[in-house]
């Protein structure tokens, strides 16, 4: 069975996140790569960061962003390979974007006809 | 970047480095705008680094990313002066030429001035450790406050007395003159010697903490050495001191990760690797007319090193050399060991009479030193009645579960 392809989008809750210190930057690092190293055959694509500024287009307006009036900001993106939803569903929860608090990590499968 | 290619410690190790250097070009006074310029660098390497690949050069990449960010801080905030500084750079950047880098040479240079900054005789010296834990080292208030047994609050104080100080002291970096630090010397050699100690001593239960401090603390001296500044006879005691101590650590802590007692230790643990370095520097630190409390201490633990078993340990030399570290850096600690160590060479007696003719000062008194070193003479000398009273002052005194761990061992061998 072949794989399928995984968009997983990154929240966090905006304000109020205390910056990590130089030595704990360090921890996150070693995590990282502990992770990557791992699912390698999973991560497709580390994806990037959003920037904080965009906009909304509707079809009757353009709201400028960032979307302050939600709690939560979609801040990142990734690509990943898993045979189904339940592998995506372990290689995220192992990773360390989630273990930071308000951080969520949503997995959507990219269809395909 | 450590020797071996590692990206360990990368992240803690270049903020020093990054910090200095920025702020040796565009003043101290620019404290707060440079600390957040690295700080986002290193953000950016950490969102960044895992997509891509770590870069060749990791100091210059972040280098790169803060000076930028510190260009646009003082863009928007309409600082033109510092702008100019950096305006060489600037020019480079935008046109995609590969910008001017400090070496690590530099670096570490620019390292070496902030230590000498912030040991400015007005400053305390609980201030400047923290000062350096935190600048130069990259330790967080939280983590200084765990390492140092002090409130986050306090740490956060004294680290603001020393910062408070650094941006008075305009262009400090720049205008720091060779006499000023040579002068400051033996402040900075205080301050790393603090720095060891707290690592050595604090007997936290997580070794890896320990073992941290007295590493930063070794990195310093070696910049030290390596500078024309500070390659003296004092730095080459300096770290010959800290090298003995440190190829004592594996064996101080059994598996686990109770203290042994020196006595305890089992001695073909002890890193010959280190003890080779120490010995290096010892003999080098035997130049120039004057001898230092480094020298001194320094030989007291290359005595305690080369000693093939407790029992074979030279005390009447070690008892000797007190005297003499006594008389350059008075001490009533140094006072105690002596004690100990003539205990051990005349008999236990001898050291009780030492403890006796002592001006004992309050703080002593009320540390578990004093009370556990005159139990431990008072059961030698068969005064069990005393000991147990001086045993239970211990106890009640030491700061830590494993150090009371450690004396009840100690005192269980009478009982």
């Amino acid at each position: 069975m072949s794989n399928k392809t995984f968009m997983c989008i990154l929240r966090s809750e905006t304000g109020g996140c205390e910056q990590p210190t130089p030595s704990e930057m360090e921890v996150m690092y070693a995590q990282y790569q502990a992770w990557q190293d791992k699912f390698s055959d999973n991560i497709l694509d580390m994806g990037n960061k959003l920037g904080d500024s965009g906009s909304v287009i509707r079809q009757d307006s353009v709201s400028d962003g960032p979307f302050i009036e939600l709690k939560e900001v979609v801040g990142g993106y990734m690509t990943l390979t898993a045979a189904n939803l339940d592998e995506a569903i372990v290689v995220i929860k192992a990773s360390p974007m989630v273990s930071n608090a308000g951080v969520s990590v949503e997995i959507r499968e990219i269809s395909t006809p | 970047m450590t020797q071996d290619g590692t990206l360990e410690h990368v992240f803690r190790h270049e903020y020093g480095g990054l910090v200095a250097s920025l702020l040796a070009r565009v003043g101290t006074q620019h404290v707060d705008a440079v600390e957040d310029a690295v700080q986002y660098s290193l953000m950016q390497a950490l969102n960044f680094w895992p997509k891509t690949k770590p870069p060749e050069n990791p100091s210059a990449w972040l280098y790169k990313v803060a000076l930028r960010k510190l260009i646009s801080t003082f863009r928007t905030t309409q600082r033109r002066n510092e702008l100019l500084i950096l305006q060489s750079e600037l020019t480079a950047d935008t046109n995609d030429e590969p910008i001017d880098i400090p070496l690590s040479k530099e670096m570490s240079d620019s390292m070496l001035r902030m230590l000498f900054a912030a040991c400015h005789p007005d400053i305390p010296v609980e201030s400047q450790l923290v000062f350096t834990l935190k600048s130069l080292c990259g330790f967080s208030v939280k983590e200084i406050a765990l390492r140092l047994f002090i409130s986050e609050e306090n740490v956060y104080k004294r680290f603001s007395r020393a910062r408070k100080n650094l941006k008075t002291q305009n262009n400090v970096l720049a205008t720091l003159t060779h006499s000023e630090m040579k002068t400051r010397l033996p402040i900075v050699h205080a301050v790393v010697y603090v720095l060891f100690t707290e690592g050595y001593l604090s007997s936290h239960s997580e070794i890896a903490i320990r073992q941290d401090l007295c590493e930063e603390a070794i990195r310093l001296a070696n910049f030290l050495s390596q500078s024309a500044i500070g390659n003296t006879p004092d730095t080459d005691a300096l770290l010959a001191l800290l090298y003995f101590n440190l190829s004592r650590m594996n064996a101080r802590q059994d598996d686990s990760g109770a203290l042994l007692l020196l006595e305890q230790q089992d001695r073909s643990l002890w890193s010959q690797t280190h003890m080779l370095t120490a010995m290096a520097y010892l003999q080098q630190s035997a130049q120039g007319e004057q001898i230092s409390r480094y020298h001194v201490e320094a030989n007291i633990a290359a005595l305690h090193c080369m000693a093939p078993s407790f029992n074979d340990t030279p005390w009447q030399k070690i008892a000797e050399s007190y005297v003499l570290l006594e008389r350059i850096s008075p001490s009533p600690l140094h006072c105690l060991n002596r004690a100990v160590a003539l205990a051990q060479w005349q008999g236990p007696q001898a050291g009780l009479d030492v403890l006796q003719s002592m001006d004992l000062p309050t703080w002593l008194h009320r540390s578990y030193y004093w009370h556990a070193v005159q139990a431990d003479l008072l059961y030698q000398n068969g005064d069990s009645e005393y000991a147990r009273l001086s045993a239970e002052q211990a106890l009640e005194a030491a700061p830590t579960e494993n150090i009371k761990a450690l004396l009840k061992i100690r005192f269980e061998k009478w009982q």
